[in-house]
């Protein structure tokens, strides 16, 4: 992987300028489509239904698609620096899995309290699963890394091994909790929020997600030097004078916060924290602030149009990951025959 | 045995004669019967029906004589498409699947039982017409299905879901018995009523059984003769979100019970996801949770994306019962679920009364308990 530099060239700009053409191209596509027939002059007309869609559906969907992707794909990108390695994404330290099972017990515990008749405040319906999932996945990066500070050699190795033990804990525990539910309805569900999907976003719900993730890639960018550090050899870093172990952690922790606000509203999104990074270095060809930044924006360009595929392509929704892995499972592929392991 | 299921399967056409006859005389007003004079209309009632049967020929069987009697041994042809023969009537009974379960139990089969499908606690049908079941040794389910255990309870006829198929052949290579069901519409579920009222020699219970929904059906065929046909959004179990696309068999209970489905357009064959602004776009004048939703009524009601619905600006929300067992499943007792929704979305047509009463009729004459008093 070429070292991490801070020099964001013209061609990078260009870049990041188009990209955000792009994006603000399908937003604006994203806010005009959908099964509710919204027009123009309804919504001038101050038409109070049609005003009610576009703003508490349309308008938080587009946003969690441009946030979610964006933050997707900076997280990608900080983990690909932080690990040395392309292949590198949020699974790594096991915050998907962790996700998905504390969504699977935020499901099997709605289903059981519903049919007992009680119902905890905040922790039903909806916001109870999106709870448990963001729990789940926080869980899980915080046992990833509290087991790789037991290694007292602090590499990066160890943090990549703790996250391979948690991912596979979490992904028994996820079996288990399979294996409880009930195949009519519970296995479904699980099964259905796994697939990832944008539907049932609304205003009513997104707001404490958006603003912590959004607070997260501030401070990445914010952080964008020490990521470069990370991005060298370890004796360089610490010859610079920089704290590497807890300086990683810090960063990791901060990505993983921006994936789980995102993770935990929409269910898993496959390869959008993946292709994202890789497509800005192939188009940039370099590894730098501003690929990350256009890393983000191309995360959101591929979340936003992955989610106008799945709610346009069928009578009924689609999981949003079925178009992201379409796009993203070749481009992987392309990878590894031109066999860029070190990009 | 047989003696017993013979008197009891005469009891139960005078049963259904009466609550046929029950349900065109309520109506009017009609006092109660004299009990004599109602044997000798059963007497008349069976004897009719047993020729009406014996004309009848069962379309997924071969090897009976009538349909009251099965004659052994008998090949019938099950839902997956094989043909099953079977030497002598079962005496031991396996099911995995709750909907043969309940029908075992509708079908007067209870004691038969060796072994049932897992979480059979969860079923409270169970609990209330056989409890007996509940302490039954577990087969598993269609995700873990326990062959071992159920080879080891020696079953004459093991009844499984289509989905577990590759277990039938296994239990088939052990020279079990095995009859593979699919009940996922009205249609099928009165075939596989047949299929296995024929298999265990109980094709008179099972006639009452489906006598009794094909009653119901005409009943609000007739009383939904030129009703209009509000549209019904139906919500699915775990997730508001989800509903029943045309092939499912909720929306043809909808279709009797004299609703449109709004999801019509829809031609997924299981819980299809839509989003909230396509709910708005239909805009639905009810909407029907299904009984074992993880959500309560209250919950649609206050859920601040459905503002503007005309189902939740009216209070046309409601939820299926699931007292004894969720009617909007195939199970015996799903002709019910039409009964309630038509009572839901025609009060001018159906007193409250009538469809109660068309409940517990069914409950007290197929599986001997009073609905409601428990």
């Amino acid at each position: 992987m070429k070292p991490f530099t801070v020099f964001p060239m013209g061609k990078t700009k260009l870049l990041c300028a188009a990209g955000a053409v792009l994006l603000t191209v399908l937003a604006v596509a994203g806010l005009f489509t959908g099964k509710y027939p919204l027009t123009p002059e309804g919504l001038l007309a101050g038409d109070e239904m049609q005003l009610r869609v576009f703003m508490t559906l349309r308008v938080s969907r587009t946003l969690v698609g441009a946030v979610g992707g964006f933050a997707l794909g900076t997280a990608g990108f900080v983990y690909q620096t932080v690990f040395h390695n392309p292949l590198a994404s949020p699974d790594v330290i096991g915050v998907s899995s962790g996700a998905s099972a504390g969504a699977a017990v935020g499901i099997l515990w709605n289903v059981r309290t519903a049919r007992s008749g009680w119902r905890p405040l905040l922790l039903t319906g909806a916001a109870g699963v999106t709870a448990c999932s963001f729990a789940g996945a926080l869980a899980a990066v915080c046992l990833a890394l509290a087991l790789s500070s037991l290694d007292r050699s602090r590499k990066r190795g160890s943090i990549v091994l703790a996250g391979i033990a948690v991912h596979s804990l979490a992904q028994t525990a996820l079996l288990c909790l399979k294996l409880l539910a009930d195949p009519e309805r519970e296995l479904a569900s699980i099964e259905y929020w796994i697939m990832g999907s944008l539907n049932g976003i609304s205003g009513y719900s997104i707001g404490g997600n958006l603003c912590l993730c959004a607070a997260c890639l501030v401070l990445l960018f914010l952080l964008h030097r020490q990521v470069l550090l990370l991005s060298a050899e370890e004796g360089e870093a610490r010859m610079l004078g920089v704290s590497v172990g807890r300086l990683r952690l810090f960063v990791l922790l901060t990505a993983t916060l921006a994936v789980a606000c995102v993770v935990s509203l929409t269910g898993l999104i496959s390869f959008v924290g993946l292709l994202a990074p890789h497509a800005a270095r192939l188009l940039t060809g370099r590894n730098d602030s501003g690929t990350m930044f256009l890393g983000g924006i191309l995360g959101g360009v591929l979340l936003i149009g992955a989610d106008l595929l799945a709610r346009t392509a069928s009578a009924v929704e689609l999981p949003v990951s079925v178009f992201t892995s379409l796009l993203g499972a070749p481009f992987l592929i392309f990878l590894i025959v031109r066999g860029r392991g070190e990009t | 045995m047989k003696r017993r299921k013979r008197i009891l399967s005469a009891l139960l056409a005078l049963a259904v004669a009466l609550s046929l006859a029950a349900c065109g005389t309520n109506a009017e007003g009609t006092a109660a019967q004299d009990p004599e004079a109602v044997l000798q209309e059963s007497d008349a009632a069976v004897s009719e029906e047993e020729t009406q049967e014996a004309k009848e020929e069962q379309p997924s069987s071969a090897g009976t004589e009538s349909a009251e009697e099965t004659v052994y041994p008998v090949t019938v042809t099950d839902q997956a498409g094989r043909e099953v023969t079977i030497e002598e009537e079962p005496q031991k009974l396996v099911s995995g699947y709750y909907i043969s379960t309940s029908l075992l139990i509708a079908l007067g089969l209870e004691e038969d039982l060796a072994g049932i499908e897992a979480k059979a606690d969860t079923r409270p049908i169970y609990e209330l017409s056989a409890p007996q079941l509940l302490s039954l040794p577990s087969v598993g389910s269609a995700k873990e299905f326990d062959l071992e255990g159920c080879a080891a309870l020696e079953p004459d006829l093991v009844i499984l879901p289509l989905k577990l198929q590759s277990a039938a052949e296994t239990l088939e290579g052990l020279d079990i018995d095995v009859l593979l069901i699919n009940p996922e519409d009205q249609e099928l579920l009165e075939e596989t009523i047949g299929l296995i009222g024929t298999a265990t020699n109980t094709m008179d219970r099972a006639q009452a059984l489906l006598d009794f929904s094909r009653g119901q059906e005409e009943r609000l065929e007739r009383a939904l003769a030129g009703a209009e046909r509000p549209s019904v959004y139906l919500a699915g179990n775990s997730d508001f979100l989800s509903t029943a696309g045309d092939a499912m068999y909720q929306s043809d209970l909808i279709r009797l019970a004299g609703g449109e489905n709004a999801a019509a357009g829809i031609e997924d064959a299981y819980w299809a996801e839509v989003s909230y602004e396509q709910i708005l776009a239909w805009n639905p004048d009810y909407i029907l949770l299904a009984s074992d939703a993880s959500y309560t009524v209250e919950d649609v009601l206050a859920d601040p994306n459905l503002a503007g619905v005309a189902a939740v600006e009216n209070g046309n929300v409601h939820r299926m019962p699931g007292d004894a067992e969720a009617w909007d499943s195939p199970v015996p007792g799903g002709i019910l679920g039409a009964v309630w929704y038509f009572c839901v979305l025609h009060p001018e047509a159906c007193p409250e009364a009538e469809g109660e009463a068309a409940i517990r009729e069914f409950y007290e004459t197929f599986y001997g308990f009073s609905y409601g008093e428990n």
